[in-house]
C-alpha cells in the first residue's frame, strides 16, 4: 500500500489575543510543533491525546480548514497547502471531515435531505432529481429510514445526527476521512454502532481513515497504527498492538495504565502510573522534553534536550531519550522513581 | 470510482422512532410560530397591528366617504364644526379647524405605519449588510465598520435628526427624508446585534462543515449563517418599529417631519395640544394610537422573542 | 455490618410537562452501608442522575413528583422531613459533587474562602480557624502549595484542580455520604486517574461512603463495592461489583459490556452493539422498558413490568428470565467478524 496522506514537520502557532488594529498580546499557542507522520491508502491512523495536544488542529489542517503556519501536507503526492481555486475544490472532495458535535455540526434550519445532498449541490453533481436519489440511497447507507429525508435534524438523537453526519461526508465518494472525535458525545451503546458503521463503511468502500480521540479504548478498537501527541509534539508513533503491547515512551505508558478497565479483577491487579499534575500550557511549553515535568523516569538531559522522534523497532518510532530502554509492558511494572500524590 | 449502491452495511436500519411518530417535519419556524400563537398577549398586539394596517391600507375606500376629508377643511369657518366632542358622525370629534378626527388619526396610521417601516428596512439593509460583513470578515474591516458605528452611537440621536431635517429646504419636505434620517441613524445597532449574532453561528460546525465540503463564502452566509442568525434581528427589528413611529411622533410634533397640516400622529398633538384643556381630545385620541401602535410592536417583538428562544420550550 | 446508612425503596420521580408525564425515575431501590461505594451506571436519559437529586429534594416540584416510595437516611424519611432538616443534611450529612466543578464554584470568589464559608456558618468556627481548615483540606485533596492557593480564584485552577477544590468543599462537614455525579467525565483520562485515586484514598480514611454517577463501567469497576445499572428510568440490576461483572444477568447489562471494546491484543472483531435508540422517557414502552432492544424478547416482555428479583447471594435482575438456569448470554446473536 502506498502512502495517501504525508504530513512533514507540520506546525501551527495560534496568536494568544489579537486585538482590532493587530498588535499581539501574549505570545503564541504551540498548538501543533514539528509533527510528521504518514497514512496508507485504506488504512486508519488513530490520532491520540489529551485535550489541548494539537491533535484535532493537526485534523483541521489536513483538509484546510485551519492554515498551518509551516511544514507541508502531501496528499497522493500533491502539496495541498499550495492548492487552489479549483485544485482546492477538488481535493475537498476527496478528504472530508466527521465532527464531534452531532448537534452542532448540522445546520438546524436544513431537512436532512438538503445537508446529505449539500455537497452535491456544491459540487454542482447531478439534477435536482438525483441528488435527491443520492440523498435517499446514503441515509440507507448509514442505517437511516429514507422516508426521513423531509425530517429537520432535531427530530433526530445523537446517534441518528452523526450518522446523518457522516452520510454528508460520503456524498462525494471520498477517499480520506478526518474523524474528529466521532463517536465521544455518543452513549456507549450508541458509540458501538457508530464504530461498527465506520468500520463497515471502511471496508466496503476502502476508506482511508485518520481517527482523532482521546478515548484510548475507542482508538484501539479502531486503528491500524496509532500515533499519541503531547502538548503539540508527536510523542510516539507505532502499530496498534506494539503500542498497546510495549509502549516506550513514558507518556504513553502512563496514558494506557490512566485508561479505567471495565474488568474489576484486572483493574485491582494491575499497578498504574498515576502523572502528577497537570499538563503545562501550551502558551510556553517546558523546554527539552514537553513531557520532562510530569515524567516518573526523568533525568537532567530531558529538560535540557528535546529528544527526537527515532525508530526504537520496525516502524515503532518514540521521542524519548530513554525509548529503547524503557519498553514497559503496562500493568506490570511501574518505575521506581515514582511517587503517588496521596500518601 | 466506487460504487456506494453495491455495497450495503449490514447494520440494519432503525426502527421508526415513535417518538415523532405523531407529528410532520416540523420546522423550527414552524415550531416557533405555534409557540407565539399560544402567547395571549402577543397575539392580541398582532391582531391590533393587522387592524392597524388594514385600516390604513384600505382608508381611501371608505375614511372620506362617511368621515370627510382628513387635510381638506371648508374656510366657510363653520364655527359649529370645530372643536367638536365625538358624535356619532365624528367618533372622536373634530380639530380645530373641523376636520374630523377619527379620519385623521386613520391617515396618520399610514404615515405612522410607512415611517416606521420603511427606517426599519433602511436600518436592517444598512445594518445586515455592514453587520455581516463585520462578523464574516473580521480584522481591520471589523474594526473600522464598528467604530463608524460607535461614532454614530455617540452622537445625540434626535438632535442629529433636528440638524439633518432642518437644514432640508422646504420643497423636500415629506415622507421620504423622515424614514431616511430615521433608518440611516438605526442601523448601527441593528449592525451590532447582528454580529454578535453571526459571530456566535459562525463558530457552530456545521458552517465549518460547509467550508470542509468547498461552499462559497456566498453561500455559507445565506445558507448556513443568516437563516441561524436572523432570530434576534426579527425581534429587535420588530421593536424598532415602534421606535422608529416615536422618533418620527417627536420630530413631527417639533414641526420637523412632514409639511404642516399631514395627518401625522406627532403633528396632530403638536397642532391641538393649546386646545389640551378645553377638548383633550385633540391631544387624546392621536396619543392613544402611537401608544397602543408602539405598545404592540414591542408585545409582539416580546413574544417573537420567546417563540424563537428554543430553550423556554417547556 | 453497622446498618444502612442511605435506603432507596421503590423511588419514583415524574415530571408533568406540557407533552406529557416524563417517567425520569420509575421504580429505583437499592442500599449503601457506612464506607461502601455504589456504583450507579446508565446512559443518558437512564434517570441516575434525577434519582441522586430527588433523594436530596433537590428536584423543584412541580414540574416534578414523588409518585411514590421512601428514601430513608439513618431509618430517618428523606422524602417527609421539613425542609429545615433537609437542608441540614445536604452538604453536611450528604455531600455532593458534580461533572462541571466551574457551574458549582462562585467564580467572583476566591477558592479557600469558597471552602471556608460554610465551615463559618454550619460549624460555627472563626474565620481565622476555617482559613486554615480550608487550606488544610486543600492540602488534603493534593493542591499543592495549598496555602497561596487558596487566595485564587477558579478560574486560574485547572479542570482537575477545580475538581479536587469540590471534593475539598464536599468533605469540609466530614459527610457521611458523598454522591459523585460523573465527577470526571469532563476530565482527560490521566487526571480521571488522579482524581479517582484520590476519591479512594480519602474514602479509606474518611470512611465516607460513595455513590459513584457514571456512564463509563471502567470507572466503576475499581472502586465501587456494589453496582447498579439503571435504564429508561429503572433499576435493572444490582449487584456485587464482581457479580455484575461476571456473572450479569440481564440483557441490557450484557449489551452494555459487549459494546465496549474489548482489551485484548489478539484480533479486532466487531462491537456488538444493543440495536436501536433508548426509548424516549415520555412513551416508555409497556412491559419491560428493554423490550423493542433485547434480543432475547419473548411474548411476555411486552406485557409483564418486570420486578427486581434475588437470584440468591442479593444479585437482583429485573429480567423476567434471570433466574431460569437455561437463560444464558449468547454471542451467536452477534456473530464477532474479525477483520
Amino acid at each position: 500500500m502506498s502512502d495517501l496522506l504525508r504530513v512533514e514537520s507540520l506546525t501551527k502557532h495560534f496568536a494568544v489575543q489579537q486585538t482590532a488594529l493587530g498588535s499581539r498580546l501574549g505570545g503564541h499557542v504551540m498548538a501543533v510543533d514539528d509533527v510528521s507522520f504518514t497514512v496508507k491508502e485504506g488504512e486508519t491512523l488513530g490520532l491520540v491525546g489529551e485535550s489541548g495536544c494539537g491533535k484535532s488542529t493537526t485534523g483541521r489542517c489536513i483538509i484546510r480548514l485551519t492554515e498551518p503556519t509551516s511544514g507541508s501536507i502531501f496528499y497522493e503526492d500533491r502539496n495541498i497547502r499550495e492548492l487552489r481555486g479549483k485544485d482546492l475544490k477538488a481535493f475537498r472532495r476527496q478528504a472530508q471531515f466527521i465532527f464531534q458535535d452531532p448537534y452542532a455540526s448540522l445546520n438546524p434550519r436544513m431537512t436532512i435531505g438538503e445537508i446529505v445532498s449539500e455537497p452535491l449541490v456544491i459540487h454542482q453533481e447531478g439534477t435536482r432529481f438525483e441528488q435527491q436519489a443520492r440523498a435517499k440511497e446514503l441515509l440507507d447507507v448509514v442505517g437511516l429510514n429514507p422516508e426521513h429525508i423531509n425530517r429537520y435534524p432535531h427530530e433526530f438523537s445523537g446517534g441518528q445526527r452523526q450518522r446523518i453526519g457522516i452520510a454528508r461526508a460520503l456524498a462525494l465518494n471520498p477517499k480520506l476521512l478526518i474523524c474528529d472525535e466521532p463517536v465521544s458525545a455518543l452513549d456507549v451503546s450508541i458509540q458501538a454502532q457508530v464504530l461498527n458503521l465506520l468500520g463497515e463503511l471502511q471496508h466496503d468502500f476502502g476508506l482511508t481513515y485518520v481517527f482523532i480521540a482521546h478515548d484510548l479504548s475507542v482508538v484501539q478498537h479502531i486503528s491500524d497504527r496509532i500515533a499519541v501527541m503531547y502538548l503539540g509534539k508527536l510523542v510516539e508513533i507505532s502499530d496498534w498492538k506494539a503500542l498497546y503491547a510495549k509502549p516506550h515512551h513514558p507518556y504513553t505508558q502512563s496514558l494506557l495504565s490512566a485508561v479505567p478497565l471495565p474488568d474489576p479483577k484486572q483493574q485491582r491487579a494491575r499497578e498504574r502510573i498515576i502523572l502528577e499534575g497537570d499538563p503545562p500550557s501550551p502558551i510556553d511549553p517546558p523546554s527539552g522534553c514537553r513531557f520532562h515535568t510530569r515524567c516518573p523516569i526523568a533525568k537532567d538531559i530531558c529538560s535540557a534536550e528535546e529528544p527526537k522522534l527515532r525508530e526504537v523497532a520496525p516502524g515503532h518510532s518514540a521521542a524519548c531519550h530513554f525509548a529503547a530502554l524503557n519498553p514497559v509492558p503496562i500493568g506490570i511494572a511501574r518505575p521506581a522513581e515514582f511517587t503517588p500524590i496521596v500518601g | 470510482m466506487k460504487d456506494y449502491r453495491s455495497g450495503m452495511p449490514s447494520t440494519p436500519p432503525f426502527q421508526p422512532d415513535e417518538q415523532h411518530a405523531g407529528h410532520e417535519n416540523r420546522t423550527l419556524w414552524g415550531d416557533a410560530w405555534n409557540r407565539l400563537r399560544k402567547n395571549r398577549l402577543a397575539v392580541i398586539a398582532l391582531m391590533w397591528l393587522v387592524i392597524v394596517t388594514a385600516a390604513a391600507i384600505s382608508a381611501d375606500f371608505w375614511v372620506p366617504q362617511v368621515f370627510g376629508s382628513p387635510t381638506v377643511f371648508s374656510t366657510s369657518g363653520a364655527a359649529e364644526l370645530r372643536l367638536k366632542p365625538p358624535t356619532l358622525a365624528h367618533p372622536m370629534g373634530t380639530d380645530d379647524v373641523g376636520r374630523d378626527l377619527f379620519a385623521r388619526v386613520i391617515y396618520g396610521s399610514r404615515i405612522s405605519l410607512t415611517v416606521g417601516v420603511l427606517a426599519v428596512v433602511v436600518s436592517l439593509v444598512i445594518g445586515l449588510i455592514l453587520g455581516s460583513l463585520s462578523a464574516f470578515y473580521g480584522g481591520i474591516l471589523d474594526a473600522f465598520i464598528m467604530r463608524i458605528a460607535d461614532i454614530f452611537l455617540a452622537f445625540p440621536y434626535i438632535l442629529f435628526a433636528i440638524l439633518l431635517l432642518s437644514v432640508l429646504p422646504d420643497n423636500l419636505r415629506g415622507i421620504t427624508p423622515v424614514f431616511l434620517t430615521i433608518g440611516i441613524l438605526g442601523w448601527p445597532s441593528i449592525a451590532r446585534v447582528f454580529r454578535s449574532s453571526v459571530l456566535s453561528v459562525k463558530e457552530n460546525d456545521y458552517v465549518e462543515a460547509g467550508r470542509a465540503l468547498g461552499a462559497s463564502d456566498i453561500r455559507l452566509m445565506l445558507r448556513h449563517i443568516l437563516p441561524n442568525a436572523v432570530a434576534p434581528i426579527i425581534v429587535y427589528g420588530t421593536m424598532s418599529v415602534g421606535g422608529a413611529i416615536l422618533t418620527e411622533a417627536a420630530l413631527s410634533f417639533l414641526g420637523l417631519g412632514l409639511p404642516p397640516g399631514s395627518p401625522s400622529w406627532g403633528g396632530m398633538i403638536q397642532d391641538g395640544r393649546i386646545y389640551l384643556t378645553s377638548s383633550p381630545g385633540v391631544v387624546l385620541w392621536p396619543g392613544l394610537a402611537i401608544l397602543s401602535t408602539v405598545l404592540a410592536f414591542t408585545l409582539l417583538g416580546d413574544g417573537i422573542r420567546d417563540a424563537l428562544d428554543v430553550k423556554m420550550k417547556d | 455490618m453497622a446498618g444502612e446508612l442511605l435506603k432507596v425503596d421503590d423511588l419514583k420521580m415524574h415530571f408533568h410537562t406540557r407533552d406529557g408525564v416524563v417517567k425520569a425515575v420509575d421504580g429505583v431501590s437499592y442500599t449503601l452501608n457506612p464506607g461502601e461505594t455504589l456504583g450507579v451506571v446508565g446512559e443518558s436519559g437512564s434517570g441516575k442522575s434525577v434519582t441522586a437529586l430527588t433523594m436530596m429534594r433537590l428536584i423543584p416540584m412541580p414540574p416534578g413528583k414523588i409518585e411514590g416510595g421512601e428514601v430513608l437516611f439513618k431509618g430517618e424519611s428523606m422524602l417527609t422531613m421539613k425542609e429545615e432538616q433537609v437542608r441540614d443534611i445536604r452538604g453536611n450529612r450528604i455531600a455532593m459533587i458534580f461533572q462541571d466543578p466551574m457551574t458549582s464554584l462562585n467564580p467572583v470568589y476566591r477558592i479557600g474562602h469558597q471552602i471556608a464559608e460554610p465551615l463559618i456558618t454550619h460549624k460555627g468556627m472563626s474565620k481565622k480557624e476555617a482559613h486554615a481548615r480550608a487550606v488544610e483540606l486543600l492540602e488534603m485533596v493534593g493542591i499543592p502549595n495549598a496555602a497561596s492557593r487558596a487566595r485564587d480564584y477558579p478560574h486560574q485552577f485547572s479542570g482537575g484542580m477545580r475538581q479536587r477544590a469540590m471534593i475539598a468543599m464536599a468533605l469540609s462537614c466530614d459527610p457521611d455520604v458523598l454522591i459523585a455525579d460523573e465527577p470526571t467525565t469532563a476530565l482527560d483520562v490521566t487526571i480521571q486517574a488522579q482524581i479517582l485515586e484520590l476519591m479512594q484514598a480519602l474514602q479509606k480514611r474518611t470512611g465516607t461512603a460513595i455513590i459513584m454517577i457514571t456512564h463509563d463501567l471502567g470507572v466503576v469497576a475499581d472502586i465501587a463495592n456494589n453496582i447498579l445499572v439503571m435504564y429508561a428510568g429503572r433499576a435493572v440490576e444490582y449487584g456485587s461489583t464482581d457479580q455484575v461483572f461476571y456473572e450479569p444477568s440481564h440483557p441490557y447489562t450484557w449489551g452494555l459490556m459487549d459494546s465496549l471494546p474489548t482489551h485484548d491484543l489478539t484480533e479486532k472483531s466487531t462491537l456488538c452493539p444493543i440495536e436501536g435508540q433508548p426509548p424516549s422517557l415520555l412513551n416508555v414502552p409497556s412491559g419491560c422498558p428493554f423490550n423493542p432492544r433485547c434480543p432475547y424478547v419473548k411474548e411476555e416482555c411486552r406485557t409483564t413490568v418486570p420486578e427486581l428479583r434475588d437470584l440468591g447471594d442479593g444479585h437482583l435482575s429485573a429480567c423476567l428470565f434471570a433466574a431460569d438456569p437455561d437463560f444464558k448470554r449468547s454471542a451467536a446473536d452477534c456473530a464477532g467478524v474479525t477483520r
